[in-house]
């Protein structure tokens, strides 16, 4: 039996019943706010995916009678997946390696970030976690921006390369390198991956890391066997804070390489919202990516509520 | 934290949902195939008329929408409210123009046309006067989005090339004014690419060259963009509706990413002159902007561009319309005709680079001037481009979507 199990076994379940209404009361705003600002708006965008497109100015108009909907334009993407005509299906296979790129290095770089300052870094804690929010203070276009000002021909990022001149560095950065934009996805992320990170590895119970290292385990073995378990919600969470918004960028690509070379499934909705008459394909592509990103989410949602039996 | 009151899932129940939830997709396309029985009108549009200089449109004038009576004085302590693309207008116009009738002047912008019309229909708004292409007149004047221009408040139309008093696309110039004048050509930084561009036999092959690779860029616009493709091939019916033509775009396009990897923007103004972008399909009020924008030591001669000389390319011009919404139609017909003022539209020209059609301003003494520096003296418009230049048009519905469809598959990036 495992200690976090004898913790289980330990804690008796709390009563559902209280007897109060006072539960359901604390849900009311939550469930307002979903319908308002979650399901409402994905019920227009359903209404427009299936809807019509005005005669005249080629914008989309809604049909909210489901019995009435026209599946063309969701069908036109969902056909245009795979196969001769799958010219969105690169599209989409880019984004999720970009993706799972960024979001590896992002926990790469971010896991020992957060394990430091959560666990080792003592009194400087309160300091080092000030410098990782800092980044937040200053907007995504800005520090995008000032990328595309390092990374230009002539910019800082070739001039250190070149080593003062000693060597002929041209590399053009900002033409649609796939390396450019996932590491632009990383620096723009990185710092919604460390927070959550930190939080949870804070929380770890010291007690049971002393238990492990108390029944004989080594520093690797404790971390490998006590913390990185004990983590795995926080992992995952970390990951989907991270990744998911990732998915629908656009800007990073935008920015840091306007080539359609690196477009990722963002862009094309982007793109799609601006043409006349082709909002709907932007809204066939938004459900698209919804359907992604619900799969990890129910895993996560297995994944911490296993973590709630346990502890 | 809450308890759960039934087991979750297992991995194995986990992966047979999602494996469900995938093959279902096919299923409830076709269900949803099956279902759609109402209203199917969306594709075929009624028909409007799409102007064309074979086919002059002349638009109608609604009962409920007549021009504004002769002689009215200025709306009093108004806003006059602009939208238009950003620096698309130059502050000292705008300023001389509030100095003359005691007026305020505020400006709003937009990223593309598309965008504008739709925040204009939207009317949270009231723009009183809009800076469209021509190639919207047919959207603005069948969506009753136009007020009609009283010609007595525009007496500086005199001003202008006549083919704007009878344009094509709005014959008596019953809702238009022109504002500028550009063509699309190709603009590069001779410092990055030192080669003649415009010597070669066919300049637009050079966006292909592999030479160029990372050095390039097209204009974010799809018609203009696919146009310069098929001018490429030789194909100079740039509204094409054939199939054929359409998908030898499309191959053209991948073969463009494959061969010289271009981006896709609009900031060529500021990019050419710096380098980043070293060759470039390029809108001339552009290159004559980029003279703005040179980095400290460098000068307009690094710059160039090439346009048929012959005038057999892409020629357009924007407008300067009165929004129906407007609360200020007067004021509005009043700034229609200080941007036609010779001395105005040369204030214009010199901050934004977009040519206006003014009869007095000779494209030959725009270098002696110094509006335009020599070597880039072939952005220049001239009129009789306008006889012989191919002209961007409003499509059909059904063939808009096919054209939109191959830049779709261009701006994604194919594999």
């Amino acid at each position: 039996m495992t200690l976090t199990e004898v913790a289980a076994q330990a804690k008796p379940q709390s009563k559902r019943a209280r007897g109060s209404a006072l539960g359901p009361a604390l849900a009311v705003p939550g469930i307002i706010w979903l319908l308002l600002f979650f399901l409402a708006p994905l019920y227009v965008v359903l209404a427009i995916v299936f809807g019509r497109t005005d005669p005249i100015f080629r914008t989309a108009v809604p049909v909210w009678n489901p019995l009435q909907w026209n599946p063309s334009q969701f069908n036109y993407v969902l056909s245009r997946i795979v196969g001769d005509n799958g010219i969105f299906g690169p599209a989409l296979l880019r984004t999720a390696i970009y993706v799972l790129l960024a979001g590896l290095l992002c926990l790469l770089l971010a896991f020992p970030v957060a394990y430091y300052t959560a666990r080792l870094s003592g009194r400087w804690k309160g300091l080092l976690l000030a410098a990782l929010i800092a980044p937040f203070w200053i907007s995504y276009m800005m520090r995008m921006l000032a990328w595309v000002n390092l990374l230009q021909d002539d910019g800082l990022v070739n001039r250190l390369f070149s080593l003062g001149g000693v060597f002929d560095v041209r590399t053009h950065w900002l033409t649609g390198q796939p390396v450019v934009v996932v590491l632009g996805l990383v620096y723009g992320y990185v710092a919604y991956m460390i927070l959550p990170l930190y939080a949870g590895l804070d929380r770890l119970p010291q007690s049971t890391l002393e238990a492990a290292r108390d029944l004989g385990a080594s520093r690797f073995a404790s971390f490998w066997r006590v913390t990185l378990p004990m983590c795995r919600p926080t992992i995952v969470a970390a990951v989907l804070l991270t990744c998911l918004p990732m998915l629908g960028d656009y800007f990073t690509s935008d920015m840091l390489s306007a080539s359609p070379k690196t477009a990722m499934v963002g862009n094309l909705i982007n793109d799609s919202v601006q043409s006349p008459g082709q909002t709907g394909q932007a809204g066939a592509l938004v459900m698209l990516v919804l359907l992604v990103a619900v799969v990890p989410m129910f895993y996560y949602v297995r994944v911490t509520t296993r973590g709630d039996v346990a502890s | 934290m809450a308890v759960p009151n039934r087991p979750s899932p297992s991995r194995r129940q986990f992966l047979l949902r999602a494996a469900l939830l995938a093959g279902g997709t096919p299923a409830l396309m076709a269900f949803l195939d099956a279902c759609a029985t109402g209203d199917q009108t969306s594709s075929s549009a009624p028909s409007m008329k799409v102007a064309s200089p074979d086919k002059p449109v002349t638009w109608d004038i609604a009962k409920d929408n007549a021009p504004i009576a002769d002689g009215l004085a200025p709306e009093k302590a108004a806003t006059l409210q602009l939208y238009t693309y950003a620096d698309y207008v130059s502050p000292d116009a705008i300023k001389s123009f509030q100095e003359k009738y005691g007026t305020t002047v505020q400006v709003s912008t937009f990223n593309d046309t598309d965008e504008a019309i739709t925040k204009i229909r939207a009317g949270s708004v009231d723009y009183d006067v809009f800076f469209p292409s021509y190639d919207q007149i047919g959207k603005l004047v069948n969506g009753s989005l136009l007020r009609p221009l009283n010609h007595s408040y525009v007496p500086n139309i005199k001003n202008v090339w006549p083919v704007f008093t009878n344009p094509f696309y709005d014959q008596q110039w019953r809702y238009t004014t022109p504002y500028t004048v550009y063509t699309t050509g190709i603009g590069w930084n001779n410092t990055v690419v030192p080669a003649d561009i415009g010597a070669l036999a066919n300049p637009y092959e050079s966006l292909w060259d592999p030479a160029y690779k990372n050095k390039t860029a097209v204009i974010d616009d799809w018609h203009t963009a696919m146009s310069m493709v098929l001018l490429k091939l030789g194909i100079t019916d740039v509204n094409t509706s054939s199939a054929a033509d359409l998908k030898s775009v499309g191959e053209q396009l991948t073969a463009l990413v494959a061969a010289t990897s271009p981006k896709v923007t609009i900031t060529m103004y500021t990019d050419v002159p710096t380098g980043q972008i070293g060759l470039t399909q390029m809108w001339s009020g552009d290159i004559i902007n980029a003279q703005n924008y040179l980095p400290e030591g460098a000068t307009a001669e690094v710059l160039r561009y090439w346009f048929p000389t012959d005038g057999r390319g892409l020629v357009d011009n924007d407008l300067m319309v009165i929004l129906r919404g407007g609360k200020n139609p007067v004021l509005s017909h009043l700034f229609i005709n200080h941007m036609l003022e010779t001395e105005s539209a040369k204030q214009n020209f010199k901050q934004i680079g977009y040519q206006p059609p003014q009869v007095s301003m000779s494209p030959d003494s725009l270098v002696s001037d110094g509006f335009v520096a020599e070597n880039i003296k072939t952005a220049i418009v001239r009129p009789e481009y306008y006889d012989v230049g191919y002209r961007i048009l409003e499509l059909e519905p059904d063939n808009d979507a096919a054209w939109h469809n191959v830049w779709r598959a261009f701006k994604a990036g194919g594999s």
